[in-house]
């Protein structure tokens, strides 16, 4: 018994070892081009430090570039767009998950079409709706945009989580003298830690890293978030790629840093595991 | 009880409101009296140069405001179109010449004349004023964007005259140094798949694009020769690599493995920060003709936005003329090596000694005009899938050359077709009421019933409605404008004054030809996504839910490639994919002894390129929400089931399967939608659908064949078919695997 388990556990770990080192090696090669002193996309030759490999990249981003100016810009509005989300979508997703109301299934379907549409085409009467209600140039504008495009899969993320989780636990809650809302609150909402954990990472993402709506929205050069910012080292044939890079593998890092933060709700074990189903 | 209720309520919505109005007062910026704002495409030294010239005219003029605003070429043209069709968008644009076409058509660029004495202009070379019925609409300050030769002086101390000369040095320096059947030196390289980079070659043996009356001219001897003449460099002769896309030939010169290459005066500064020691040379004499090879000339400069406030254009008519003094061009032409548009600038001493410039400007002496018609870019997009063929070696030369020709034709007929049918218009206005009416009469009860129910279900509306109404805001005004765009004619030529024209639209979707072709590739592209999503991301979170020591590691380094940005990676991957330098070839031959696939050049591979790009990009995903899925399910039912002496299969087929269903069933809805509308990997992966617009999926070919032609109408449409076609696929698979019901 003891001899087949480390077997398998060691097929695991071939396993992991195996899609990590695929995962990482595009990601080895951003960061070669970081490294390169002369804007090189590609290269002849596949050893991972570049010939006189240099960090003048990095300190040229953090330096001379408002770089951490977009980076506190990005922060914002994915942070608002988080809360958000989180907020909207772990209620709308338990009201779908558990009542009957008239206009449900409606509702869920319609949330769903809001996806079907290639984006690209909305973008004409987006902006103009956008110039009417005065939200050029103001992050309300795509705050709400990004909401509106990161809710649809809460939403019924959020829902199909809820789902799992026993009707029952409210049950008792509400006869041990609990409303509805703390039901909802203080049982069902800490239970769902894991929907919640994702519902976060993508509302965050959606706003961290969407720039066709931002380029069209905000002009003014303050404004800038991150992926505008990225795309200003860009130009037609003569991209600065080792800024490029360098910024690119910088802004994953608060994305990683958010998921080691939240990985500790995602697979807590504290949840269904302690409640009988 | 039913206060506190309200109160804890209040505190998730006030929140998230609360934030708003925060960032609502702080970062709205308003658009201010004294501010010009410029669009512009220039690379980065000249837009150093601009903005410092910039601050010189802010000094000159306290309390104005001008700012320089980067956006790549086609984004600049397609967010400007956006920003002017809307009334807004930045005073000034700067950029090439051929933009012009489709703003004069748009009518939203100013006549220059209105602006400017006519005295004024004459003080210009004549190629700096583009013209287009009898107005002047762009004032140019650099002429250039051409093609020449570029050459490694260390290897090729003299550059080639003629094609003869070219062939015969090409030939002495393509060497394989260590005899291991690998080049590692070209004789010349150069974009050559592009066909902007072609025209040099087409030029040289007598042909053009178009003629006097904006005809295509592409099935010619001239256009066959040309295409010959680049095969036989690469197969008979062997001068060039055998596929070479920008980046990978900006590379081989940069690291002087090529003693030569075809390149614009935008690249030239790069070589020499890489350390070569370069020259620029005339593109060689074709000797069977008699004709020089010429590259394409543009000029590039600025037009005045159509919207510009009256009380402006005073402002910016001084910028201009500050701008375009010759001070300000002969500084800016010495430092980035581009040709000025003022004629008194053209005997200046100082320009006259730089040996670049004076090359620089011998080729473009000889070069020939960018036609800025928009018929332009129907010419580009024909030549572009039938030159690659040739490449591929799918067709002739021959072959090539007529389907360019019907192509152009087609294109042009489509981006000018005109559809006027005021009876169908109306027919199609009276439905589209009716469906609203009709809808309305068989909801009548539900909505009676949602109105006598709301007080019943408040909590519940209440949890749904904030979500609701910020997409419907969001959602409903773009989605119903192009549901009636779809039945509209709205195209270059009727940009503001389109009207609905009845279903012709909906009719050229389904006659389109090539519509089954990418709908087949777009089922394929999404299922095969999906599945390899599901299948890698279930796998690794369950390995990972097993929480051996260790497994935090693996869990954040997997997730790595959705968090870093598309784009970069993208192209990574595009170059791991190259023929001879890519990692994934390298790896096919040295570790798994296969022979190495053409990846990027021919359809099915290249298709398939896209396909592992973007099952890499996407199993991250899916593997957080297995991971998460994977905690609703209880322990116990496991070691219940340890108790019976299940196998693993077992379980896995009767616990975890169905227990993760309800949280992965919405991840896979949605991710099909995502996949089968997802642009990006396409585009930038394939190049734009490369080769030969086989790589398309049907999105990026809507993008292409009719948003990139101006054809909104039809793009509109072909967009709602899409939209159908998701929507009867989301209501059979939700009905299908019950989601919107709840499991217990």
């Amino acid at each position: 018994m003891n001899k087949k388990k480390f077997l398998v556990n060691l097929l695991t770990y071939l396993f992991l070892i195996v899609f990590t080192a695929i995962a990482l090696y595009p990601i080895i090669n951003v960061f070669t081009i970081s490294l390169r002193p002369d804007d090189r996309l590609l290269s002849t030759s596949l050893s991972i430090i570049p010939e006189n490999a240099t960090f003048k990249q990095y300190v040229e981003l953090f330096t001379n570039r408002p770089f951490l100016l977009w980076v506190w810009n990005s922060t914002l509005v994915s942070f608002v767009v988080t809360v958000t989300g989180v907020a909207l979508a772990s209620t709308a997703g338990y009201a779908l998950s558990r009542f009957k109301f008239i206009g449900k299934e409606v509702s869920m379907l319609g949330i769903l079409t809001t996806q079907m549409f290639p984006a690209t085409m909305l973008l004409l009467p987006m902006y103009i709706m956008l110039i009417k209600l005065e939200l050029i140039n103001s992050y309300l504008g795509i705050i709400i945009v990004y909401s509106a495009t990161a809710l649809p899969f809460c939403i019924w993320q959020m829902k199909g989580y809820y789902d799992t989780i026993p009707f029952s636990l409210e049950e008792s809650a509400r006869i041990d003298g609990c409303t509805r809302w703390q039901a909802f609150y203080k049982i069902i909402f800490p239970l769902a830690a894991p929907a919640l954990v994702i519902t976060a990472l993508f509302s965050f993402m959606t706003a961290w890293s969407e720039y066709i709506v931002a380029a069209q929205v905000l002009q003014d050069t303050d404004l800038y978030t991150l992926p505008l910012g990225l795309k200003s080292f860009q130009s037609n044939l003569t991209t600065e790629w080792g800024l490029y890079a360098a910024a690119a593998l910088v802004v994953s890092i608060p994305v990683v840093i958010l998921f080691i933060i939240l990985s500790k709700w995602l697979v807590s074990g504290l949840t269904l595991g302690s409640v009988k189903g | 009880m039913i206060p506190a209720v309200k109160k804890s309520l209040l505190k998730i919505f006030l929140i998230p409101l609360f934030l708003f109005i925060l960032v609502f007062t702080h970062c709205h910026s308003n658009i201010k009296e004294n501010e010009i704002v410029i669009w512009h495409n220039m690379r980065p030294e000249e837009k150093d140069i601009l903005q410092r010239q910039l601050n010189e005219f802010m000094k000159l003029h306290p309390g104005i405001k001008v700012i320089q605003l980067y956006k790549e070429t086609e984004e600049m043209r397609s967010g400007y179109i956006v920003a002017a069709i809307g009334g807004e968008g930045p005073e000034l644009i700067y950029g090439p010449s051929d933009q012009v076409g489709p703003f004069v058509e748009m009518e939203i660029i100013k006549p220059l004349n209105e602006v400017f004495h006519e005295e004024y202009f004459s003080s210009f070379n004549e190629d700096a004023l583009i013209i287009s019925d009898e107005k002047i609409w762009q004032l140019a300050d650099k002429l250039g964007n051409h093609l020449t030769l570029v050459y490694n002086k260390k290897l090729l101390p003299v550059p080639p005259k003629t094609e003869l000369e070219l062939i015969e040095a090409g030939k002495k320096l393509t060497k394989d140094f260590n005899n291991d059947g690998r080049i590692d030196q070209y004789g010349l390289v150069w974009n050559y798949t592009e066909p902007y980079f072609f025209i040099p070659f087409l030029t040289g043996f007598g042909g053009w694009v178009l003629d006097s009356l904006n005809q295509p001219t592409l099935n010619t001897p001239a256009m066959i020769e040309g295409l010959k003449f680049i095969q036989d460099l690469r197969d008979k002769y062997k001068i060039i690599p055998g596929e070479t896309d920008y980046d990978i030939a900006d590379v081989l010169f940069k690291e002087g493995k090529a003693a030569m290459i075809i390149n614009g005066d935008w690249s030239w500064s790069s070589y020499g920060n890489a350390g070569i020691d370069y020259g620029i040379s005339t593109l060689p004499l074709i000797t069977v003709t008699g004709h020089y090879a010429t590259p394409m000339v543009a000029p590039k400069g600025y037009s005045i936005n159509s919207n510009i406030d009256e009380k402006k254009l005073e402002l910016v008519k001084q910028l201009l003329e500050f701008l375009l003094s010759p001070e300000k061009q002969l500084e800016t032409s010495l430092e980035v090596k581009t040709f000025p548009s003022r004629k008194e600038l053209y005997d200046n001493q100082q320009l006259l000694n730089d040996e670049i410039l004076l090359n620089s400007k011998k080729q473009i002496e000889q070069g020939i005009a960018l036609p800025i018609v928009t018929e332009m870019r129907a010419i580009w997009d024909a030549m572009r899938p039938a030159y690659q063929a040739v490449l591929g070696g799918f067709i002739s030369p021959e072959k090539a050359a007529e389907q360019m020709q019907e192509d152009a034709v087609k294109k042009i007929r489509e981006m000018r077709e005109e559809s006027e049918n005021p009876v169908w218009g109306l027919i199609v206005q009276l439905m589209m009421l009716l469906v609203v009416l009709l809808t309305l009469f068989l909801t009548r009860k539900s909505i009676a019933a949602f109105f006598r129910n709301f007080k019943k279900n408040s909590f519940a509306y209440f949890l749904v409605l904030p979500a609701l109404v910020i997409m419907i805001t969001v959602v409903l005004y773009p989605f119903i404008y192009n549901i009636i765009l779809s039945f509209s004619n709205m195209s270059l030529t009727h940009i503001h004054d389109w009207e609905i024209t009845g279903f012709d639209q909906y009719i050229k979707v389904f006659t389109e030809p090539d519509f089954y072709e990418f709908f087949l590739k777009t089922l394929i592209w999404t299922f095969t996504n999906i599945t390899f999503h599901v299948v890698i991301g279930v796998t690794l979170a369950l390995l990972l839910n097993k929480r051996l020591p260790g497994t935090g590691i693996f869990r954040t380094l997997l997730i790595l490639p959705w968090a870093v940005p598309q784009y970069i990676v993208a192209l990574t991957w595009r170059g791991m994919f190259n023929y001879e330098y890519g990692a994934i070839n390298l790896i096919l031959v040295k570790f798994l002894s296969m022979s190495p696939v053409e990846w990027l050049k021919s359809p099915t591979e290249a298709f398939m390129a896209i396909i592992i790009t973007n099952i890499w990009l996407g199993f991250p995903f899916m593997m957080i929400i297995a991971l998460g899925a994977l905690q609703s399910i209880p322990q116990d039912l496991y070691e219940a089931a340890d108790i019976d002496g299940a196998k693993w299969f077992h379980k896995l087929k009767t616990i975890t399967i169905p227990l993760i269903k309800p949280v992965m069933i919405p991840a896979i809805t949605l991710g099909i939608i995502w996949t089968f509308n997802n642009i990006n990997v396409v585009w930038l992966v394939s190049n734009a659908g490369e080769p030969s617009d086989k790589t398309h999926i049907l999105v990026s070919f809507v993008y292409k064949a009719a948003f990139n032609l101006y054809r909104y109408g039809y793009a509109a449409a072909f967009s709602m078919v899409i939209f159908l076609i998701l929507f009867a696929f989301g209501m059979t698979f939700l009905r299908k695997t019950r989601a919107t019901e709840s499991v217990y």
